[in-house]
């Protein structure tokens, strides 16, 4: 039993202690950190207190002595949902890490998400910063892998899971959930007979790591264990297995900014 | 015999003649409950139906709900636990009209508005073995309606891990000539094991589903804070350890529950494996698993069962009680003797302390009652056998002196949303006053209080010289509530000095230390881990 | 809504570096220490529960008598007890030693 003594949950650590042990021992380095008090400006008005990191924290590191940077939202923070600022730092992240791959000096990246998905209180800037979020991953994957860990309390719901479905590695624990809608709106809007919420086995039997792994979304189910995760991790990076075929001219230039945009649909700018 | 002297007898069969169309080999069917429950009860009779804290014979209590009040009505209820909104019914349609009980938790709120309403008239609020007691005193029931696994053709019953105070119940009501009417799950050619012979019930019933049982005892370690860890830690190391502490009751709670599971990694770094936490009143906690598996514990008796802990027990018969079928045998009665003359220590969380270190939970609105904390929350003063922690209890040389069971009330200054824990007055005291209560309903009172932790440290109040002592040294952990903030600075100090009063650095306990890192198991699935896979979590407790 | 609430008290003592701690979730407050530039220590607690700021000052004040640091504090808080609050400055105080 002395070994469950020593075992070291992941899911127990909050976002920043998960970036720090995904990243190798004494490399980890947060970007825009929480005294830069980087806060939600639009939490306060509405009578939430802000967190001074918004729930999401950058860091960068080594993977494995590689260059790598690690996104890891705080699942305690508003259920890890992800407004503005937590949004504009994942985007962000991705942005700067396909400009290093661009520039030929690529770096490992790696989607820590522990998130019920877009902010309710910051309802549009939460759905804007997914669809940039999706577009930085499309993106960057065509230069080099993706990997998402899903190994928290919460799992993944919402704006973020499509997300997360956009990685070329998703490693997920037993523990974690993977959904779109979380179970209650499924049964508020479908009925009972379609989801009872209150069946936990039931919830895990869906959208649980275990049958997403099964089902063949996920790419590697491990343990709630640190080391474990981060052998994962590693390997996700060193012997890469690719989510079936992604063609990079079904998606248009995700390099596409605004104006072409605009001209496109031809509205003035 | 001259029959002025068996009335009881004869009434009793009386009224098992006026069923016997209905019941073949001591057995009636389900779908003649009602008929028969209707038949066999006379108005202002005292029924004792089993609400008990976990089981419930639900059946027999939802068929009882469903009589026709015309003829069925103004009993003398008499139930553990008011548990079920059926219970509530019972009151609601006339049916019952008084009442005697421990604890009504679950429908504090109704009961209370059934009491405003005129409906329903309570007796008194007992503690669990008090209210047994009373059965062979001068509440002993006409009729029982109780709960069992299985039946076979003698009506011998088997309860197992759920046994509880059924045979208490069964007891006193067959032998004073009263009728049993059993629900049970299913008949059986061989009980699994006898728990009540058949010669103590009149009537058997298998029921539409197996008889509902609550987990009341499982707490998910999840939800254990670092506060709670701190506390834990000032329990284990000023009073477990101190006073040599071996044989011990736990109230349920998160903060006990910490306590359990900081014994295999604080308690084995402080050695103290083997010397303190050896013997145990408590259900089976599943936040046990890890300090049993680690060699802590030598055994458990159990007031009732938990659900998903069946298997786990049957696997260490070393431990718990256990039958010659393997399974697990709890009894409320005796563990409730055993938690108030047999264990050294009780330890248990309250909602309001007043400075005299009188507590309750009653809160405005509720009528609650308090279950086992009365008796397993007070001095034994019947008790002559000594040892260690309860000699030390009490000091002095005089030629006749007696030791003291350590009462422990370990509380956080403030409940959630500023609400302070220690108060002036308790809203007991109003509640009361306002439901016409004889006595205010404390749950325990000051004077068998020895020792009160807080957050801020350990009040050692058995060792306060006198009333003003007493009431300085609860202060000087009382925090920053008003009655905290009165403490005066210097007179802390000089408890602290002469042991009275304990902060964390005088334990040795760093607070940085008090963190969630420390507990042996930090979820359901590490329990289930630890049990090796014999603990099954009830289907709300998963997460996987 | 949110209650803004700044103390100020008497401080001797130097910490090492700041410290961050905490989170803000139900029942948790986050902190943000830094040493103070001016001898002083200072507090600003940002809180969805309102009508506290006496209990807020009994603590902070029983914590600054007990250690008496020259630092800069923000406390982010969502309903943390009094048992809590006392705990995070604790740990804060630890890491900026």
């Amino acid at each position: 039993m002395s070994a469950l003594l020593l075992a070291e949950s992941f899911a127990e650590r909050g976002a920043r202690e998960r970036a720090r042990a995904l990243l190798d021992a004494q490399s980890f380095r947060e970007l825009i950190g929480p005294f830069e008090r980087l806060a939600s400006p639009y939490l306060a008005a509405q009578g939430v207190v802000p967190q001074s990191d918004d729930g999401c924290v950058v860091a960068r590191g080594t993977i494995g002595g590689k260059r790598a940077c690690v996104v890891a939202t705080d699942g305690r923070f508003l259920g890890g949902s992800v407004g503005e600022i937590g949004g504009a730092k994942i985007a962000g992240a991705l942005e700067l890490a396909r400009r290093d791959a661009e520039r030929g000096t690529p770096m490992r990246t790696v989607l820590a998400l522990d998130t019920g998905g877009i902010r309710l209180q910051e309802a549009n800037l939460g759905i804007l910063a997914v669809t940039e979020i999706c577009d930085a991953i499309v993106a960057l994957r065509m230069l080099q892998p993706v990997v998402a860990v899903i190994a928290g309390r919460v799992g993944v719901y919402g704006g973020l899971s499509l997300s997360t479905a956009l990685c070329s590695q998703i490693i997920v624990s037993e523990g974690a959930r993977v959904g779109l809608n979380g179970p209650d709106v499924v049964e508020t809007e479908s009925g009972i007979e379609e989801m009872d919420s209150s069946d936990r086995p039931l919830i895990w039997r869906v959208t649980g790591g275990r049958m997403r792994f099964e089902q063949g979304f996920a790419t590697a189910l491990v343990a709630d264990d640190v080391e474990a995760i981060r052998a994962a991790v590693q390997h996700a990076f060193e012997a890469p297995r690719e989510l079936g075929p992604l063609e990079p001219q079904a998606f248009p230039d995700p390099r596409l900014d605004l104006d072409t945009f605009l001209r496109a649909m031809g509205i003035e700018s | 015999m001259n029959s002025a002297w068996n009335t009881r007898r004869r009434r009793k069969d009386e009224r098992l003649a006026r069923v016997a169309h209905l019941v073949r080999d001591r057995r009636f069917e389900g779908r003649d409950a009602v008929a028969v429950l209707q038949e066999l009860i006379e108005p202002g009779d005292r029924l004792c139906l089993e609400g008990n804290n976990q089981k419930q014979a639900d059946f027999l209590s939802r068929s009882l709900a469903a009589v026709d009040p015309q003829r069925v009505h103004d009993l003398h209820l008499l139930i553990s636990v008011i548990a079920r909104p059926e219970h509530i019914a019972l009151f609601e349609r006339g049916i019952a009209t008084h009442v005697d009980f421990s604890y009504s938790g679950p429908q504090s709120l109704r009961l209370a508005q059934q009491v405003a309403d005129g409906r329903v008239q309570i007796g008194a609020i007992h503690t669990y073995l008090e209210l047994f007691a009373r059965y062979f005193v001068d509440l002993t029931p006409d009729i029982a309606l109780i709960a069992a696994d299985e039946a076979d053709a003698h009506g011998n019953l088997y309860t197992g891990p759920n046994t509880e105070e059924t045979p208490t119940i069964a007891e006193a009501t067959a032998f004073r000539d009263g009728i049993v009417i059993a629900q049970v799950n299913r008949i059986v050619d061989t009980c699994t094991r006898v728990d009540i012979p058949g010669d103590w019930i009149d009537l058997v019933v298998v029921a539409d589903k197996p008889y509902y049982i609550e987990p009341l005892f499982t707490r998910d370690p999840e939800q254990i804070n670092d506060v709670q860890v701190l506390m834990a830690m000032l329990v284990l190391r000023g009073i477990y350890e101190r006073h040599r502490v071996q044989s011990l009751n736990h109230g349920i709670g998160f903060d006990t529950a910490a306590i359990e599971l900081i014994l295999p990694t604080y308690g084995e770094r402080l050695g103290l494996r083997g010397e303190v936490c050896t013997h145990w009143i408590l259900n089976p906690h599943p936040t046990l698993i890890p300090a049993i598996e680690s060699g802590w514990v030598r055994s458990v008796h159990c007031y009732g069962g938990e659900l998903g802990m069946e298997r786990y027990v049957a696997a260490r018969p070393d431990v718990f009680f256990t039958g010659r079928d393997g399974s697990m045998r709890s009894n409320r009665a005796f563990a409730q003797t055993a938690g108030h003359y047999a264990t050294d220590l009780f330890i248990g969380s309250t909602l309001q302390i007043d400075p005299d270190a009188n507590s309750s939970t009653a809160t405005l609105g509720r009528i609650a009652g308090f279950g086992g904390a009365p008796n397993l929350g007070s001095d034994p003063r019947g008790r002559r056998h000594p040892s260690v922690p309860w000699l030390e209890m009490t000091s002095g040389d005089e030629e006749v002196r007696r030791g003291r069971k350590i009462v422990v009330q370990l509380v956080e200054t403030f409940q959630g949303s500023g609400v302070p824990t220690f108060v002036e007055r308790l809203d007991a005291v109003e509640l009361g006053r306002s439901a016409n209560l004889p006595i205010a309903p404390v749950m325990i009172y000051g004077d068998d209080v020895t020792h009160v932790v807080t957050e801020e440290g350990v009040a050692y109040l058995y060792r306060a010289q006198n009333i003003d002592e007493r009431r300085a040294a609860l202060a000087a952990i009382a925090g920053v509530t008003p009655v905290g903030l009165r403490a005066e600075e210097q007179r802390t100090q000089a408890l602290r000095a002469s042991g009275v009063v304990a902060f964390p650095e005088d334990l040795g306990v760093r607070r940085s230390d008090a963190n969630r890192t420390l507990l042996a198991a930090r979820s359901i699935r590490e329990l289930v881990e630890w049990s090796g896979g014999l603990y099954d979590p009830p289907r709300r407790f998963r997460s996987w | 809504m949110i209650e803004t609430l700044s103390y100020e008290y008497p401080a001797s003592d130097a910490v090492d570096r700041r410290a961050h701690v905490g989170v803000v979730a139900s029942g948790n407050c986050e902190i943000l220490l830094e040493p103070a530039q001016n001898g002083n220590a200072s507090v600003v607690v940002r809180t969805s529960v309102t009508g506290f700021g006496a209990t807020w000052n009994a603590v902070l004040a029983r914590f600054f008598v007990r250690n008496p640091v020259a630092v800069q504090i923000e406390i982010n808080d969502f309903g943390a007890t009094p048992a809590v609050v006392a705990l995070r400055l604790e740990q804060a105080l630890e890491a900026a030693r």
